[in-house]
């Protein structure tokens, strides 16, 4: 009644650091990388939870303190602050960041263009993927937001059996979109959607330690997808979307 | 089975909520089960307040394959004087094993004493009774609680044991507290921890697998239970050995 992962998995939503209201089961890296052990996690794409609703800026300097091991993978996060652009574009210019994250888009802050429309323009000029949670904002804040933006990779997260019926539309609308799958239980639902759109459209994404890193992994194990379809989804995916894969799977 | 012991899902839908993608097709949910070692899930169908249709339904449903599926019995105060003549109809009639209720399509807590004919029900024949209990003013567990003491030969099984913060808390006191009440897993709240700390604070003999089966994919349900940092004699009380004692199997 063990498991361990038979691929190389390369977790796409890890959360480090202690949230304002809801303290982490871990305080070092050392710790999360003993969890990722436990589950046969090799890597994790790793940000800085303050990020979510406190501080962009903040987090990305905290995320720091975490990249001492090559497990660990920095995504940093954009945020509404003004300064908050100018710190990505320093990242950048650093060779650091080849992902950024967005958040509390639902919550105060709308998410429409003349909040975030320059910084999706250096996004998607620069290439740089964008993860962005299902969770905080409403979904057709998301589809509208991001249909200007063609040439934006964008990873979504969070989508729960409540997204149901809006995944395979915002799949067909947003053709460079990918789906994190770290709560997306609908029975049969991610099966269905390989046949229909190809296993390069999800990653497999824990959100520890929002969720437990284990039982979304398992459940992709138990799936009907071939050995090449779980390999990507579980790591080559998400190397591509970095620019550090070796090619895309069909 | 899973490494020989029997694995008994005990919180399983029949109908369709087309909005969440929810379908009970029984092949697609066998062939899931099939998977990850499932031998029978328990079926209820609660969008029927008159529960005659819904159980109709779950009967038929069960019916296609007995050896697997297991009826529970739903009804709802909604129509109140229904209740107890369509128990008496699921359990004696269409062999159904156990009582499922849901608060949150009423307008009653489940302290309320429009509840008690089922909890009556129960208490007179040995029942388990499945409840959704969540933070909600209809469903928390501490109310199912309440039931759990004045009825103490029924057994009240606190479906996602409260599912957050802090109704799992109530539901950890209850199970703690009366000897007839147990926890279900069932959640797409995945905190780390939560199934080790149901079994380290309410008892491994107190916890059992459900799923939400076909609303949620059983195998990543079940997956909270095989990642957990549990003794394997643990993970098979969970899994299946606890409802098999509760269902009288």
């Amino acid at each position: 009644m063990k498991f361990s992962a038979r691929v190389p998995v390369f977790d796409a939503n890890v959360g480090v650091g202690h949230r304002h209201d809801r303290p982490a089961p871990f305080e070092s890296p050392t710790d999360l990388l003993k969890e990722m052990d436990r589950h046969g996690v090799e890597r994790a794409l790793i940000y800085h939870v303050q990020g979510e609703s406190i501080s962009s800026i903040d987090a990305n300097k905290a995320l720091t303190q975490w990249l001492e091991d090559d497990r660990l993978s920095p995504q940093w996060v954009l945020g509404t602050d003004d300064d908050s652009l100018g710190q990505l574009r320093d990242l950048r210019a650093d060779g650091r960041l080849n992902c950024v994250r967005l958040h509390d888009a639902g919550g105060s802050v709308p998410l429409v263009d003349w909040v975030y429309g320059e910084s999706f323009d250096w996004l998607s000029s620069e290439g740089i993927p964008l993860w962005i949670s299902l969770v905080d904002a409403a979904t057709k804040e998301v589809v509208e937001m991001l249909r200007p933006f063609p040439d934006l990779d964008v990873a979504l997260l969070g989508a729960h059996y409540v997204h149901a019926s809006l995944v395979r539309g915002i799949l067909r609308t947003l053709p460079r979109a990918r789906l994190e799958l770290s709560r997306y239980e609908v029975l049969g639902g991610a099966e269905a959607l390989v046949r229909e759109f190809g296993a390069h459209r999800l990653l497999y994404g824990s959100y520890y330690p929002r969720y437990a890193m284990g039982p979304m992994l398992y459940y992709l194990h138990q799936l009907d997808f071939t050995e090449m379809e779980l390999a990507a989804v579980c790591a080559g995916n998400l190397q591509d979307l970095l620019g550090t894969g070796e090619g895309k799977l069909d | 089975m899973i490494d020989g012991g029997v694995v008994i899902d005990f919180h399983g839908h029949v109908g369709r909520w087309d909005t969440v993608g929810m379908v009970d097709d029984p092949e697609t949910m066998l062939r899931a089960m099939d998977r990850v070692g499932i031998d029978r899930s328990c079926v209820f169908d609660i969008f029927h307040p008159d529960g005659t249709r819904g159980n109709d339904r779950t009967a038929r449903f069960v019916a296609q394959h007995p050896e697997r599926f297991i009826g529970f019995a739903y009804v709802s105060p909604l129509m109140a004087d229904r209740v107890v003549p369509e128990l008496e109809r699921a359990v004696d009639d269409l062999g159904f094993r156990a009582i499922k209720l849901y608060p949150p399509y009423t307008p009653y807590p489940l302290d309320d004493p429009i509840w008690d004919p089922v909890f009556e029900f129960a208490n007179e024949r040995g029942l388990a009774v499945l409840s959704h209990t969540d933070t909600s003013r209809e469903s928390q567990p501490m109310l199912l609680a309440q039931a759990a003491q004045r009825f103490p030969r029924a057994r009240f099984v606190a479906g996602h044991s409260g599912n957050i913060e802090p109704a799992r808390a109530q539901a950890i006191a209850a199970a703690r507290r009366y000897p007839n009440f147990y926890l279900e897993t069932c959640s797409t709240y995945r905190s780390p921890g939560v199934i080790e700390e149901l079994v380290r604070e309410a008892g491994a003999d107190r916890v059992l697998f459900g799923s939400d089966t076909p609303l949620m994919d059983p195998r990543a349900q079940i997956g909270k239970i095989i990642t957990a940092e549990l003794t394997d004699a643990e993970k098979r009380m969970v899994l299946g050995g606890n409802a098999t004692g509760l269902l009288g199997l």
